[in-house]
């Protein structure tokens, strides 16, 4: 789309062998011998959903960018998310990612940002990674999966929090992650459409860890931007969050106001999926009750489909409102001029 | 309320319209009160080893007066929160003027009891209600607390109670170990759905966070119990068990509503999108839930506007759905005057406050004054 800023577009190694320039000889032999592959996250993105992930920067630009250039993309690589558990293959591969990321996706083109990978199993690893290459602005944001063996607001990981918010970078918290342990809070799912719907349930437990153990009372520069989650859920989550807080404010005496205000302030949620009412009414009310599209970025979510809710929203939306969803919000948040 | 007043005579003196029926009232048996129901070798059993399931109080602490009331105390021996007949008459029933109190009895709820253990216990807490509560006041009425990890043992009990009319529904928790729509559990609510019951899912259970990892604080913990049951919601559409019983009825206690347009929305999408994902399905995800699924009111959600949450019921045509509940002797109870906001309108507060129980229920709309 011309004129935006596309806050979550999809780009990965195709394989290894991609990264093999960038991993040591020992990592080298682990996957060769081990004869792992990127498997491109098939729990999450079955072939029967999903388009394919642009693997090169030729293909990026075929599929996102256009000729006359006047947009920013930020590009989430996910691999990261990958189902291994051994946090020092987790360090090296978030390493050669980011390696092969600028180099070979973002010094093609500077309309390009990315996501800082990190580790998602060690908070030490995440926090090398960012001191090592986290100073290049082109890395906006330190990519987390929403799915997580701790709430990421948990004091464990707030080191991670600390190295992001000095170098000016926000959190972006994505859609899966994790394969392996159950998808949501109730148990092990049977379907992919429960295991797709869930990243929104669990991007509201994100949301009410983050507030609760105080994030934003210690980095209050901080901002989470939520990708793939939707974000209809969040006023009637805010509503019940305000409401309990108000009964048992003393077991987190660092909450000092209201949890929707640290939320209003703090969070971001991309445009994807707009899971939306048909109805314009409808829409108008999820609107009202959301007190506008302020918290909305622009996301085409490329290769991803959600169905037609996007097109539908920004249709409703009055100018000066999507102007702010397709740029002013994410131009503020990324620090793009 | 008119309609009472303006009786005359000896028809006043019968009976008595009903105007408030709440459907989540905690009675709460301690271990010595259940125990004198188990068999010798059960008793022995929990008298040695005890129940090795931590309460979900121990994982959560309520970090005021455990999470309960301050004044629900009852201050007679051997009773605790909840376990008194006569408190939670007084306090509840006789000051709010409630018509019919749902029982809903939490003691059975876990799933690492052994599968004897827990069909004595829970036909223990069933026996208790019939004996303490059932009788003393026939504003009581029971749900049936089944050993829902063991479906066999949970549909006998479901068939020793159901000549019982003051049972009106069948108890589960919001949290087992797996999925509520698991095919595992469908003989409890084939068997519930013949004998005319509900299914109440009350929040609570199996405490097992994952998905986001567990949370630190009651805080989290409690407002995610409306989270849990978006999954459970979602687990029981995509799994077909509407669509193989088309009579079932379940009634999501504890877990608020506001949540349900936003759920409903994403599951039809979703299900656009990827149909063969789940070919039992032969109608939307809204469509079963608006022929299946009832929501009780507390912790009613509290925007900062009233009408917003209109919406949110009329978004997802809650409006015949929604059953109040106060949620006694708890901390966050609701209180039937002050609950409900202004802006649901007279005739959406009769349908909340009673019309929609009564109906789903099957109870008389009026009762022995």
């Amino acid at each position: 789309m011309r004129g935006a800023i596309d806050c979550d577009v999809h780009c990965a190694p195709a394989s290894f062998d991609a990264l093999f320039p960038y991993l040591s000889d020992y990592w080298r032999q682990y996957i060769s011998e081990a004869g792992i592959r990127l498997n491109g996250l098939a729990f999450a993105y079955p072939s029967g959903v999903a388009g394919s992930v642009p693997s090169s920067y030729d293909a990026l630009a075929d599929a996102v960018l256009t000729k006359s250039g006047d947009e920013v993309v930020v590009v989430n690589c996910l691999t990261g998310f990958e189902t291994h558990r051994n946090p020092y293959f987790s360090a090296a591969v978030a390493s050669a990612l980011n390696d092969w990321m600028l180099e070979q996706i973002l010094a093609h083109d500077d309309r390009l940002r990315a996501s800082l990978v990190v580790s998602p199993v060690s908070t030490d690893d995440a926090v090398s990674e960012i001191e090592r290459v986290g100073e290049d602005p082109r890395f906006v944001q330190v990519l987390l999966p929403v799915r997580s063996d701790l709430p990421w607001g948990h004091k464990n990981n707030h080191a991670l929090f600390a190295a992001a918010s000095s170098r000016a970078m926000q959190i972006g918290l994505h859609a899966w992650g994790r394969a392996g342990k159950a998808a949501t809070p109730s148990g092990f799912t049977t379907t992919y459409l429960e295991d797709y719907v869930g990243n929104q349930p669990i991007a509201q437990a994100q949301v009410l860890s983050f507030v609760s153990e105080g994030v934003f009372e210690r980095f209050p520069e901080l901002r989470v931007v939520v990708a793939e989650c939707g974000f209809a859920w969040l006023a009637p989550l805010l509503w019940r969050f305000d409401k309990d807080w108000k009964g048992v404010w003393r077991e987190v005496p660092w909450v000092k106001r209201r949890p929707s205000e640290y939320v209003r302030e703090h969070f971001r949620f991309t445009t994807a999926p707009a899971h939306l009412p048909s109805d314009g009414a409808l829409l108008d009310q999820l609107l009202e009750m959301m007190g506008g599209a302020g918290m909305l970025v622009y996301a085409s979510d490329y290769p991803h489909q959600h169905g037609d809710g996007l097109p539908a929203l920004l249709d409703r939306l009055s100018e000066p409102e999507r102007r702010s969803v397709l740029w002013d919000t994410a131009a503020e948040l990324y620090q793009v001029a | 309320m008119s309609q009472v007043e303006t009786r005359t005579g000896a028809e006043a003196q019968a009976t008595r319209a009903v105007e408030l029926v709440d459907c989540d009232v905690h009675a709460q048996a301690t271990e010595a009160m259940l125990a004198k129901y188990l068999s010798a070798p059960a008793r022995r059993m929990l008298e040695r080893y005890g129940r090795r399931t931590p309460r979900v109080t121990e994982w959560y602490p309520r970090a005021r007066n455990a999470g309960m009331r301050v004044d629900a105390w009852p201050g007679k021996p051997g009773h605790i929160w909840g376990s008194d007949p006569e408190t939670t008459r007084e306090q509840l029933l006789d000051e709010f003027g409630v018509d019919y109190a749902v029982l809903e009895v939490l003691s059975g709820q876990d799933c690492y009891d052994h599968p004897d253990f827990a069909a004595e216990w829970n036909s223990a807490v069933n026996q208790w209600q019939v004996d303490e509560w059932l009788g003393f006041d026939s504003r009581f009425l029971g749900t049936i607390a089944v050993p829902h990890e063991y479906p066999d043992l949970a549909v006998a009990e479901i068939e020793r109670r159901a000549g019982d009319e003051r049972f009106v529904a069948v108890l589960l928790p919001a949290s087992a170990a797996e999925q509520l729509g698991a095919r595992k559990y469908w003989p409890i609510y084939e068997a519930a759905t013949a004998h005319g019951r509900p299914v109440a899912f009350h929040t609570g259970g199996y405490v097992d966070h994952r998905g986001a990892g567990y949370p630190s604080f009651y805080l989290d913990y409690h407002v995610g119990n409306g989270i849990v049951m978006q999954t459970q919601l979602a687990s029981m559409v995509a799994g077909g068990m509407f669509e193989a019983i088309p009579g079932l009825r379940v009634v999501l206690t504890e877990c608020g509503l506001a949540w349900a347009a936003a759920l409903i929305w994403s599951l039809d999408s979703a299900w656009e999108l990827m149909r063969e994902d789940v070919p039992r399905l032969q109608r939307s995800p809204s469509e079963y839930v608006r022929d299946h699924v009832w929501f009780t009111t507390q912790p009613i959600e509290e925007p900062d506007d009233p009408r917003h949450l209109v919406y949110a019921i009329e978004q997802a045509r809650l409006e015949d759905r929604l059953l109040f509940a106060t949620d006694y002797p708890h901390w966050d109870f609701d209180s039937p005057k002050q609950a409900l906001p202004r802006a649901l309108g007279p005739s959406l507060r009769r349908s909340v406050l009673y019309e929609n129980a009564l109906s789903l229920y099957g109870l008389p709309a009026e009762r022995p004054a």
